[in-house]
């Protein structure tokens, strides 16, 4: 937070410099310089990030506000020389604080003082929009209001006057389309007008609260006026105070609030030095705190109801003077239609299990060849070349083997197995969600998440954890519910990733196809797949059923979910950004865990203590626990050091049995392999004395343990607490651990 | 090649497993496991008592009442000779006064007790406003919670919480030096039918009487009116909702009478029993729904006068989606239920005057 207060010249870098690197992904553009800065606020839902894609194209970074877990997307762009920068803040309902989006955007119109800002409506929800374009112009005067979706109104037979608007409003009204470009050109001369001084605003502000609460007001704005003089909006900071807003009284004791009114007046330069700030505790500030508090116990508790009521009271008849509503009414309403059919309670759960069906197959089958084709040539092409090139110029055998065995081949592996399934789920995923449908899916199957203490979102969430359990913890920013956030991030890993879904495949054909008759064998091994995959489901509903009723008990929730009005996606925008915020980061992660994961993996293969390698050593000391769980030494030891990631599993399993059991095969020590049939792994494995219980345990195994390392990173990113992301490790380990015994021991009273 | 590990006798590895899950059970088994009645006992330290008897006496003098041994054997559950040597003790470190029967507080017993009473009630508001925790919980969670935050550390809360003065009960909250507004109302027993009131505060003990009120929306602000007065019970509008309510019960609520306003005198429904496809007007958000919830409300546009049509329900049910204010937004079944609305179809309120 403190970052987002700093004075202007440490903002002009501190937006690159103080955020995480690793979180920014550069797109475009130098951006540490720029003539004005512009804020981007709205509603959710208002097609706000399409007029931020409008107004600066691909010149973007995204990462996160400094301190949240809050997505902070910037750009640029040009105009009449100038080069203006763009901040896209939180899609938020109002600025009362009550979220950390609400926070951060308030927090950032306030300290972060923008040159202009631009406030994107709804042209078909008016009133409701209004609300928040009225709050923010109780905070600036400079603000740019973009009449968005105008296109969508006409269709709807609603008619907004602009003009009228901008007459009540006091400050510039552009209507535009985003999605075709209209009025983008427009909008930008208008933050340029603004930002010059060339028009002047003149921004509307409410001015008849209840009585009570204008003498209040009247109370305490001489005082605000006078610890803080040239203040540009008193009243505002009154409201405020008298709200009780923590952040607020911290300003005014600090007497960081004074610095507000010296650079709007003097339309400050971003160069100059930040502008002098009063010595806290003078005696303005004081008497004015002592006589909030006096002026709080005059007031009645429903304060901030009131607010609210006048804020809309007034939203509605502005709304009402500028809208011409059902100038043609439509008489098909294609979104009443469409919504009967999605969540209709015959045909809405069989759509949506077709539609996710339809995504999980497209991912799997279309991943198959690119990912034979990037391992084919990193694998089995660069992996040789590399090799030689050591022995050609001379390069020790350690020395090669620790780069090119240990960590090319495991950063090779990874890239080869997550990035096809990845770049084909996340852009279909998102197309989804661009249309609409998935708020839908949240819709109808609430009340399943509810029963269990969850929120309907966790079906996006588990579903994005398919793909990666990385992307879908982060995904649970779309949950707002502390609570519930909470639980969603815990639980995420009993969707079986993307990484493990090979193992599954690999495993079940071997141990589970090969008991059954050869023509059904591949139905039986899919079932047995699909079968883990839904008790992965089942574990997720069970364990945030427990976590709610016992450790999460006490935290606190509110629900809400907004159904937004289906739009058709925009497909390109939509495969690159995807690409760009979901498949690279994650991918990124995932290589700079598993480079070390690789070279761990060489070193205990080929250091030697006493006559064995250090792997050697521990699978012995591993075994026992391995056997009694149905499991062996080597699977275990595969699990430790492939923590980083799960698609270096079975390579380990195998490198480490051949290396362990002394048996003819592999690439030599160290080295990860695969094999090319399944038919080859099975030989191998049942060689080392693998059962079926030995393949039904992994199977297991490998969807009730830990997280990844990239996963349980990133857990602990998103919740910031040592507690949760301990629980979110080890709660999945000793359910594993359990139900492998609990198999193993019932297995084996079987078959005696 | 290693020699081959064997698997040890399943048998015993169930048995064995199933003596450390009972084991664990004992021990750790939610609220009667060892462990926690182990730790529940540690806390009741001599501080502990003293600052419970102290508070004791406290509230005794708010409500007017002496406080006497008995009466603080009683609050404390212990004996009379127990209850001697805690008094004894607080008088020892300039707490108290006793001269024989009545025992008063000393200006610095008055300062300490205040400053448990302000802790116990900023600490209830707390897990009213910001937390998910049941309000039954929130009494006993206080009085264990009161004695480990620092005085520094409830002024922080109080500024966090934007220095409330209301606990969820709605007994005033003292200020940092100690200072209560009067309290006023009477009980709701006490009021004749036909007179509307305000609840001003609701009687957190015993448990199972404030669980029933709270259960029949009872709770501070919310406006009642008695209908009618018979022997054994009270016919009543609660927050506009008609109800039925135990003499006895009424004991436990004082009430401030107001003025006549129209919300008393309207039958509100709620909600969630607004049928698909209907629209209906927000009167007013329940008092009972408070902190996070109230303002999620708030900022979707739910303020009374806003028309809300009930346009799709979920495969189940619950959550239904309303139209409030041009947006599609899904409700779940008890926040509708916090909603109070006047249905547009009904007659108008001059005929439903009661």
């Amino acid at each position: 937070m403190t970052s987002v207060i700093a004075p202007p010249s440490a903002h002009c870098h501190g937006c690159a410099v103080h955020s995480p690197m690793a979180e920014m992904v550069q797109i475009g553009g130098r951006q540490d310089q720029w003539d004005y800065l512009v804020a981007l606020a709205g509603n959710p839902n208002t097609g706000k990030s399409t007029v931020f894609n409008a107004l600066t194209g691909l010149r973007q970074h995204t990462g996160n506000w400094p301190g949240k877990t809050v997505t902070r997307a910037e750009g640029l762009f040009t105009n009449h020389g100038q080069r203006v920068k763009v901040i896209d803040l939180p899609g938020t309902y109002s600025l009362q604080a009550g979220s950390s989006d609400e926070e951060v955007a308030r927090d950032f119109l306030l300290f972060g003082r923008p040159d202009v800002t631009v406030v994107v409506l709804d042209a078909t929800r008016l009133e409701r929009n209004l609300n928040l374009a009225l709050q923010v112009m109780e905070i600036t005067g400079k603000v740019v209001i973009c009449l968005n979706l105008m296109d969508e109104a006409r269709r709807h037979g609603i008619a907004v006057d602009p003009g009228k608007l901008e007459q009540t409003l006091g400050v510039p009204v552009i209507p535009a389309s985003a999605r075709s470009g209209v009025g983008i050109k427009e909008l930008q001369n208008a933050i340029h007008d603004v930002a010059t001084g060339v028009r002047t605003t003149t921004p509307f502000r409410i001015s008849k609260h209840p009585a009570d609460v204008e003498a209040a007001i009247g109370a305490l704005v001489p005082l605000i006026e006078a610890a803080f003089p040239g203040l540009p909006n008193p009243r505002w900071v009154a409201l405020r105070l008298l709200n009780a807003d923590e952040r607020i009284e911290a300003a005014v004791k600090s007497g960081e609030i004074g610095v507000l009114s010296s650079a709007t007046l003097d339309n400050f330069t971003h160069q100059s030095s930040p502008p002098a700030v009063l010595p806290p505790g003078s005696d303005g500030q004081t008497t004015l705190l002592t006589e909030v508090i006096a002026q709080r116990w005059k007031l009645s508790g429903s304060f901030h109801d009131t607010i609210m009521e006048s804020l809309y009271a007034t939203a509605q008849r502005i709304a009402s003077e500028a809208v011409l509503v059902g100038v043609r009414k439509t008489k098909f309403n294609v979104d009443r239609t469409l919504d009967r059919l999605l969540t209709s309670r015959w045909f809405g759960f069989p759509l949506m299990l077709l539609l996710l069906m339809v995504v999980f197959w497209l991912t799997v089958t279309g991943a198959n060849v690119p990912s034979a084709m990037i391992a084919d040539v990193l694998i089995g092409k660069f992996h040789p070349m590399l090799n030689g090139i050591g022995t050609s110029i001379g390069m020790p055998w350690w020395l090669s083997g620790f780069l090119f065995d240990g960590v090319y081949l495991a950063s090779a592996w990874v890239i080869s197995v997550m990035l096809p399934p990845m770049a084909i789920f996340f852009p279909l995923f998102t197309l989804l969600e661009d249309f609409g449908y998935l708020p839908r899916v949240a819709f109808n199957l609430d009340g399943m998440f509810q029963k269990a203490g969850a929120h309907g979102k966790q079906a996006l969430t588990m579903c994005m954890g398919f793909g990666c359990n990385a992307a879908g913890v982060v995904a649970t920013r779309i949950i707002d519910s502390p609570r519930e956030r909470l639980v969603a991030i815990i639980t995420n890993n009993f969707s079986l990733c993307n990484g493990r879904w090979p193992t599954q495949i690999l495993i079940a054909s071997i141990f589970v196809g090969a008991l059954a008759p050869a023509r059904v064998a591949g139905l039986i091994s899919a079932s047995a797949v699909v079968g883990v995959a839904l008790f992965g489901i089942v574990m997720m509903f069970a364990s945030s059923w427990l976590l709610t009723r016992t450790v999460l008990q006490g935290e606190a929730t509110t629900f809400s979910l907004e159904l937004p009005p289906y739009r058709p996606p925009r497909i390109l925008q939509t495969l690159y950004t995807s690409l760009i915020d979901r498949t690279l980061i994650v991918l990124w992660r995932a290589v700079v865990f598993a480079a070390p994961a690789g070279a761990v993996i060489w070193l205990i293969s080929n250091i030697h203590l006493g006559g064995d390698s250090i792997a050697g050593h521990m699978v012995g000391w591993l075994n026992p626990t391995g056997i009694l769980i149905g499991l062996n030494g080597v699977i275990l030891l595969a699990y430790v050091v492939a923590i980083p990631a799960n698609e270096i599993v079975i390579p380990s399993v195998l490198m480490l049995t051949v290396l362990t059991g002394h048996l003819a095969g592999g690439q030599g020590a160290g080295v990860m392999f695969e094999l090319d049939s399944a038919q080859q792994v099975g030989d191998l494995l049942r060689a080392a004395g693998w059962t079926t219980l030995t393949g039904v345990s992994l199977m297991l195994f490998s969807l009730l343990h830990n997280p990844c390392s990239t996963t349980i990173y990133t857990i602990y990113k998103e919740t910031g607490s040592v507690k949760w992301t301990t629980v979110a490790t080890l709660l999945p380990v000793a359910m594993g651990f359990t139900l492998c015994f609990l198999v193993a021991q019932v297995w084996r009273l079987v078959a005696a | 090649m290693p020699p081959p590990v064997l698997a040890p006798d399943p048998t015993l590895a169930l048995l064995l497993f199933g003596a450390f899950v009972v084991l664990g059970a004992l021990g750790f088994w939610p609220k009667i496991g060892l462990f926690w009645r182990a730790r529940r006992l540690a806390r009741l330290t001599e501080r502990v008592t003293l600052e419970d008897g102290l508070k004791h006496l406290v509230n005794c003098k708010l409500s007017g009442r002496t406080g006497t041994i008995e009466s603080l054997g009683g609050a404390l559950e212990v004996s009379r000779g127990r209850a001697l040597k805690i008094l004894s003790a607080l008088a020892a470190r300039g707490l108290v006064i006793t001269d024989g029967v009545a025992v008063s507080l000393t200006p610095d017993g008055h300062t300490y007790g205040m400053r448990m009473v302000r802790a116990h009630r900023l600490l209830e508001r707390y897990f009213a406003d910001r937390t998910g925790i049941a309000p039954a919980e929130w009494h006993e969670r206080a009085e264990r919670e009161e004695h480990r935050i620092s005085e520094a550390e409830a002024d922080h809360l109080a500024a966090s919480l934007g220095n409330p003065l209301m606990d969820p009960h709605g007994d005033p909250i003292p200020s940092v030096s100690g200072i209560l507004p009067p309290a006023s109302g009477v009980p709701l027993s006490g009021l004749a039918p036909g007179t509307a009131a305000t609840i001003v505060h609701l009687e957190d003990e015993p448990r199972e009487a404030y669980d029933r009120l709270r259960a029949m929306g009872f709770n501070p602000a919310v406006p009642v009116k008695v209908l009618e007065s018979k022997p054994g019970v009270l016919r009543m509008l609660i927050a506009g909702v008609e109800q039925f309510l135990d003499p006895v019960l009424a004991g436990n609520v004082t009430v401030e009478p107001v003025t006549e306003r129209e919300t008393h005198t309207v039958l509100l429904q709620r909600l969630d029993s607004l049928p698909l496809g209907q629209s209906a007007t927000v009167a007013q958000i329940a008092p009972m729904v408070q902190g996070p919830q109230r303002r999620r409300l708030l900022d979707l546009g739910v303020i009374p006068g806003t028309v809300i049509l009930a346009e799709m329900s979920s495969p189940s049910g619950n959550p239904m989606a309303y139209r409030i204010r041009g947006a599609l937004i899904a409700l779940r079944r008890e926040q509708a239920h916090g909603i109070l609305i006047s249905r547009l179809q009904l007659p108008a309120p001059a005929e439903l005057m009661a």
